[in-house]
């Protein structure tokens, strides 16, 4: 795709590239940026599941900027390391099913922030049910299958 | 150095070497075990720290055995790629640094322990956090945050 091969081409992919410590510490970011997602965004899921009642949901919820940083800094980190080889990234299959986990798990977190989050927020104290278990019971399972991809890319087409 | 070696001979060792999926399979626990081990210390320290003060102290004291759960994981599979390329891995500068930083992590912990016992845990339910338990939180994020970095690093030093 030509847009792909202009992206490799740009000055922001070169950079990241050929400059010696600009791979590894992209590299670095998005393995910083993931422990921060999932420590946030899995302990936040495992409490819908039931996990640590003596945690209050709504205290969970303050765990939320930090799963954003982590998102953020893995966007930017993501985008610089997908610049420098657009076109290989682009070709993987294994690439693609881990971009689908995490919009999946995108539209999971929307689900829960309209529903089990607003009612934590409005004072709810019920204990989530059996549907609210079922999109945060998906999300565990959307974000380790996006790591295992992730890590995978190297190895499969 | 003969012993390392003699690592790489075993049978182990050629089992990972010849066939293809077990070295990323134990790469990908590798990461799974780090979201689990990080990503929890991260949290715990961060809300030692202040972070999200609405969850109170001991269940989050509590996320402990999910931060041992994920060293044995990478014990386990970091042993493994160890053996794998003993030779190459122990005359690396970046590995040599993070196995320095995870000893000195494992010292910081047991003072944690001794630190967080004194006075019958009374701090838990205190309404700030004393200094010396944020000073060890402290040097926990930063030996953690080290030990992933050098991990990356160890492709490229």
């Amino acid at each position: 795709m030509a847009f792909l091969e202009w992206l490799q081409s740009t000055r922001v992919a070169s950079f990241v590239a050929e400059t010696l410590w600009a791979y590894p510490l992209f590299e670095t970011l998005h393995t910083l940026g993931m422990a921060l997602l999932i420590g946030a965004l899995g302990l936040i899921n495992l409490r819908i599941l039931g996990y640590k009642r003596e945690l209050p949901i709504v205290g969970t919820l303050d765990l939320l900027p930090l799963a954003w940083l982590g998102f953020s800094v893995n966007l930017v980190s993501g985008l610089a390391l997908f610049t420098s080889d657009a076109v290989y990234f682009w070709s993987s299959i294994t690439f693609k099913i881990k971009l689908g986990l995490i919009v999946l798990a995108g539209i999971n977190a929307f689900v829960l922030s309209q529903s089990v989050f607003r009612e934590a927020r409005a004072g709810g104290t019920a204990a989530p049910g059996a549907p609210a278990k079922l999109v945060a019971g998906a999300s565990l399972v959307l974000w380790v299958g996006a790591i295992v991809a992730g890590r995978l890319i190297a190895y499969l087409p | 150095m003969e012993f390392f070696a003699w690592l790489e001979s075993t049978a182990i060792a050629q089992a990972i070497r010849t066939v293809p999926w077990i070295y990323p399979a134990l790469e990908t626990a590798h990461y799974i075990g780090l979201a689990m081990l990080v990503g929890g210390i991260m949290l715990i320290d961060l809300r030692l720290l202040g972070l999200a003060r609405r969850l109170p102290l001991r269940p989050v004291i509590g996320l402990i055995p999910w931060v041992w759960a994920g060293f044995i994981v990478n014990a386990v599979s970091g042993s493994l790629i160890f053996v794998y390329g003993a030779t190459n891995f122990s005359g690396n500068t970046a590995f040599r640094i993070k196995m320095v930083l995870m000893l000195l992590a494992g010292v910081n912990a047991m003072i944690f322990t001794i630190a967080a016992a004194r006075g019958g845990r009374t701090w838990l339910d205190a309404a700030s956090v004393p200094a010396t338990i944020k000073a060890i939180a402290t040097a926990s994020f930063v030996l953690w945050l080290g030990v992933l970095t050098l991990g990356r690093w160890m492709a490229y030093i």
